[in-house]
């Protein structure tokens, strides 16, 4: 069930990240559904699910773009071990944890994306893209966050509870 | 409570093999021997987006409140593409008249419509805005190949990268790795366009006494041979000069808006020099 849920969850994100998030934009940044999903869900139920998610996301999402496979799933596995870091390492306010952390994955997943194209010999100007792009993005899916936590919260209410297994 | 003594280094396990993997498809896959089969592969995803494109696209209709609202905007939209149309056209004109016709023609580009051009809908753009590309609905199947130039009516948009079977991404002007060498059209000042994710900039070659004017159109000048020259990639909105500065700079505003992007032209008969 909970597998069915993470598909769905991530291949509605990943089209719609594709297809309609790019038509959100303000201010020049348009949100990361599949970095809320996954970072929301790693706030929910741990990391390890939220590393799952991203490894589904960012494979689909690698199919979208330009590039190399593999290059979002790395950066997405990336954001979710920070926001399950995050999670582990502070205990604070229900509003604030997702905020910083929405903010927080944002900035890694972008910087993951910099550093990979730099390595690949692209030639990037990072403090621009730094300006007109990740600092809005960042601002954008912390906003957005908060809210996908409670909706993801819900999910994983009315899924059958499992063992008492880590996740 | 969760066990957080065994969770963190499962999980911290867990994510060590998914970086790992990642890390070695990306080097796997970034080799031009792949290319073939990464674009084959990318291609796959693009039925899924080109149907989810055009339910998002009938929604955005039905949210247009009402009929005669979505009419008025289809009417503007049909206007500003005109409006685009009728300034490329100006740009071309104003480039036309400073530089040697002879020369143009010789070079092989006087129009971009002077190409064979086919026609393709955009059904996809790029997840991330570092990256910003556009998905299109042809492919190898259709004679599409890497490095062909796509354009719209108002202009360059940028050039082929991947080519599925019967899609292919295309990126744009503004992507962050984006590098197109143009000239001013009035003042003739050589320059190379930088996509910065959103917006897009341009490093200026100086020359003694000669500054762009707020307004002015960039066209591509064809250096480097990526680019067939004359295609209009913007129109330079602000100007900076420092008389201390080896290169000028200036931003750009580009001919196309690349968020409501909807059909653009690829032009076949025209291969980058490699």
């Amino acid at each position: 069930m909970r597998a069915a849920l993470g598909a769905g969850v991530v291949i509605l994100a990943v089209l719609l990240q594709v297809t309609l998030a790019p038509s959100l934009s303000v201010a020049g940044a348009f949100p990361n559904l599949i970095v809320l999903a996954v970072v929301g869900w790693t706030l929910v139920a741990g990391a390890g699910s939220g590393l799952r998610w991203a490894l589904a996301g960012g494979l689909l999402l690698d199919l979208a773009a330009p590039g190399p496979l593999g290059l979002h799933a790395l950066a997405l596995a990336m954001a979710a071990y920070a926001a399950g870091w995050c999670q582990r390492s502070f205990h604070a306010e229900p509003l604030l944890l997702p905020f910083a952390t929405g903010a927080l994955a944002t900035v890694v997943y972008n910087l993951v994306l910099l550093g990979a194209a730099d390595t690949l010999g692209q030639n990037v100007l990072l403090v621009p893209v730094l300006q007109s792009w990740v600092a809005p993005a960042a601002l954008y899916d912390a906003v957005l966050m908060p809210a996908v936590v409670l909706l993801l919260r819900g999910l994983d209410a009315r899924l059958p509870q499992r063992s008492a297994a880590p996740r | 409570m969760r066990p957080a003594g065994r969770a963190q280094p499962r999980s911290t396990r867990l994510f060590v093999s998914i970086a790992f993997g990642s890390a070695l498809l990306v080097l796997l896959t970034q080799t031009p021997a792949l290319a073939g089969p990464r674009g084959t592969l990318k291609g796959l995803a693009a039925p899924f987006t080109a149907v989810v494109t055009h339910a998002v696209d009938h929604f955005d209709a039905g949210l247009g409140l009402l009929q005669d609202a979505g009419r008025q905007r289809a009417d503007n939209r049909k206007l500003q593409a005109e409006n685009r149309a009728l300034k490329r056209q100006v740009a071309e004109l104003q480039a036309a008249g400073s530089e040697n016709a002879d020369l143009r023609q010789a070079l092989g580009f006087q129009k971009s419509f002077g190409h064979r051009l086919l026609a393709a809908s955009v059904i996809a753009r790029s997840p991330d805005g570092l990256t910003r590309s556009v998905t299109i609905d042809r492919g190898r199947a259709q004679g599409i190949e890497p490095g062909l130039i796509v354009v719209s009516g108002a202009g360059l948009v940028g050039r082929v990268t991947d080519v599925g079977q019967h899609s292919a991404i295309v990126q744009t002007l503004v992507d962050a790795s984006s590098r197109v060498n143009a000239y001013t059209a009035t003042s003739g000042l050589d320059a190379t366009v930088i996509g910065e994710g959103g917006p897009i900039s341009m490093v200026v070659l100086p020359k003694p006494g000669v500054v762009a004017q707020p307004g002015e159109w960039a066209l591509t000048s064809g250096i480097g041979g990526t680019y067939p020259r004359g295609i209009v990639v913007g129109q330079v909105a602000v100007f900076h000069r420092r008389d201390s500065a080896t290169v000028e700079t200036a931003e750009l505003a580009p001919a196309n808006d690349f968020g409501s992007l909807s059909t653009v032209l690829v032009i076949l008969d025209w291969a980058p020099q490699r």
